[in-house]
């Protein structure tokens, strides 16, 4: 059976630039897929091509396929496109502030997912509001739903995008950072919401973070990106005892365990490369400790290296490739 | 809400008494006795005195002011020395071309400005918008008489569409209106497709994207009302500016109207008119301001919070 969504050597060009390239993951329904990397490795875009929101943002799609089901995405027609967001895949964004329509009454936010993906009539819609909201443990749902964005706190704001996501019935959520803006507890709530969502209704989630510690804590598998490539993906658990890729390496080292002295934690040396001067090759050799000649002329492909395991490195690779 | 309006309503009244204040002042600011305009040349003083009596002019600035305040109150301007009739009336005669004038100018600024930016904002950096922005830009530059005069030649003289001058028919309101309004209309036009294309890259709008709302709905119900308020704020500023570029431009298209009435008695140094017509004015304008206010309030909830705190 085909995953619920698959993506495959998905590229995306702004222009002359290209933040995306070779990227490619999949989710399982009723699976949490950590999608992981530094600030401005293209973790936010990806969520946006997928939903089929690229040309907002001024990017196209370059090349690969996303299959959602059995449906293409690449160069679906903008109608069908519109039906499947919010009613098969739907978005959550990073800052509950701002996602909310300041001048409209929560409930109405709510409300329109079912309004407009499942058919219901203001009334109906507005009894699954109350539901959803209340699944999200918002106490008071029906005086909250008359209220305005600027009323609640940011975690309350945060549960109710995610009633506002849900509202729909979606199958896939993508869930870009949820819990950056928040402070430590109520991130762990609305955390712990997604997981039982996800585990309750066999929905796929994919969970763009920058945090390991969430990653290990929350997700099945995990995908790393690096400078718009997925450098690492595979189980959590195997990721976390044995990353292959340098980059993941450094990534899992950076976590904060009890019983670690300071000064243990050690950061990557270097900065993340813009994307208008990417490195040739290996996009990670000029930090990379075990960077070999080879790394800075050849892209290494992403190789299987166990059940479910992918490697994207050439001290992993069975042999060097031919130069193209 | 209703508590909001209280309170503004209230805020006013510091501000319409400053106001009657300078309108009362105003006719022993100007150089001259008022008493010199209001006799022949060469009256002896007995003459003098007796008009001064009848007018008031004999008593303290205080007295007179509250008396002046007490026949306000009753409605009661005082009375034209030209025309020797009531200057409420003269007021109401005319009143009701000026509200048009300044009506149509509001409306006109409002909807074509409004329509004109969303337009822009939906076609943001293609020709279209380079297009109106450019005539936008030239609209709030040109000065309104120049184009008002214009305006004459082209569609009053060589056109024939409407009336050139005068208030007999009501087609003869659309040249002053859009005179008045151009400027307005510009602004406005401007500040809608700044607000729309900037509210369009809000978080919520990605939002509303990804939960599958058509790009038409986007526009009309989220962000053309967040545009709103902006223009709404500006409009209210402008009343100031419309009810001022009313009076000349009553003059120039020679309508009847407050600004003619005005122009008029100031050019016979007709004080209570003057007065009159003054006061009229600047309550148009906190009129103006007030429901500009109240209609902003009504429309963006943060608005009201934090006016309250
Ligand atoms: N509208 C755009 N036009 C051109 N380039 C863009 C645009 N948006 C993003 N990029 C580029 O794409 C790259 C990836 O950006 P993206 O927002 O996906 O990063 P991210 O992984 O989500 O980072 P963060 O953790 O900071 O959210 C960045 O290097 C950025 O320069
Ligand atoms: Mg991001």
């Amino acid at each position: 059976m085909s995953p619920l969504l698959g993506v495959r050597d998905l590229a995306v060009t702004f222009g002359a630039q290209r933040p995306l390239d070779d990227v490619g993951f999949r989710v399982e329904r009723g699976e949490i897929l950590g999608l992981v990397g530094e600030s401005g490795s293209g973790k936010s875009i990806t969520a946006m091509t997928v939903m089929g929101l690229l040309p907002l943002v001024g990017g196209r799609v370059a090349a690969g396929s996303i299959r959602f089901e059995d449906t293409e995405l690449v160069g679906l027609e903008e109608p069908a496109y519109r039906r499947l967001r919010g009613g098969r895949i739907a978005l959550i964004t990073q800052n509950p502030m701002t996602s909310l329509d300041p001048m409209v009454r929560i409930g109405r936010q709510v409300d329109r997912g079912a309004r407009l993906h499942l058919g219901l009539d203001a009334a109906t819609a507005r009894a699954r509001t109350l539901e959803l909201m209340e699944r999200m443990r918002i106490p008071d749902a029906a005086r909250v739903c008359e209220l305005h964005p600027h009323q609640l706190s940011g975690g309350m704001k945060q549960r109710i995008v995610i009633a506002m996501a849900l509202s729909g019935a979606p199958d896939l959520l993508i869930a870009d950072e949820p819990t950056t803006a928040l402070d430590v507890i109520v991130q762990a709530q609305i955390v712990q919401l997604l997981v039982e969502l996800v585990r309750e209704q066999r929905l796929g989630l994919v969970l763009i973070t920058h945090d390991m510690g969430l990653v290990a804590q929350a997700c099945d598998r995990v995908a790393v990106m690096y400078c718009g490539r997925i450098v690492e993906s595979g189980p959590v658990d195997t990721m976390f005892a044995a990353p292959r890729h340098p980059y993941t390496r450094a990534l899992t080292a950076c976590i904060p365990r009890p019983g670690l002295r300071h000064g243990d934690l050690v950061g990557i040396p270097g900065a993340v490369p813009s994307v208008a001067e990417m490195p040739t090759g290996c996009r990670f050799h000029p930090r990379c400790a075990d960077a070999m000649p080879t790394c800075r002329q050849h892209a290494p492909r992403s190789v299987a290296i166990g059940a479910d395991h992918a490697v994207a490195c050439r001290l992993v690779e069975p042999a060097p490739e031919a130069a193209p | 809400m209703t508590k909001y309006a209280i309170r503004r309503v209230l805020a006013l009244l510091p501000v319409f008494l400053v106001v009657t204040g300078i309108v009362f002042l105003l006719i022993h600011l100007v150089p001259g006795d008022p008493i010199d305009n209001l006799v022949r040349a060469g009256s002896d003083p007995e003459q003098r005195a007796a008009i001064a009596r009848a007018y008031g002019l004999d008593r303290s600035l205080v007295e007179q002011y509250l008396t002046w305040m007490g026949h306000l109150a009753q409605g009661d301007l005082g009375t034209a020395i030209v025309q020797r009739r009531p200057v409420a009336d003269l007021i109401a005669e005319n009143i009701g071309y000026s509200l048009a004038l300044g009506g149509s100018a509001l409306a006109f600024s409002a909807i074509v400005g409004v329509l004109a930016g969303v337009v822009a904002a939906s076609f943001q950096d293609r020709p279209l918008d380079r297009m109106l922005m450019g005539a936008a830009l030239i609209g709030s530059t040109v000065p309104s008489f120049w184009l008002g005069l214009l305006m004459i030649l082209l569609f009053a003289v060589e056109l024939g569409w409407v009336p050139v001058s005068g208030a007999r028919h009501w087609t003869s309101v659309i040249l002053p209106a859009a005179t008045v309004g151009l400027a307005g209309m510009a602004l406005v036009a401007r500040v809608t497709r700044i607000a729309m294309v900037q509210t369009a890259r809000a978080d919520f709008v990605t939002l509303l994207h990804a939960n599958g709302v058509s790009r038409f709905a986007i526009q009309s119900r989220h962000l053309l009302r967040h545009a709103l308020v902006p223009v709404l704020t500006l409009l209210s500023l402008r009343i100031g500016l419309i009810v001022g570029g009313s009076v000349t431009v009553e003059y120039v298209f020679a309508r009847p109207g407050l600004g003619s009435l005005l122009i008029r008695a100031i050019n016979q140094r007709d004080y209570p008119v003057i007065q009159g017509c003054l006061l009229m004015l600047a309550v148009a304008v906190m009129l103006g301001t007030l429901i500009g206010d109240l209609l902003q309030a009504a429309m963006d909830p943060r608005q009201r919070e934090e006016q309250r705190s």
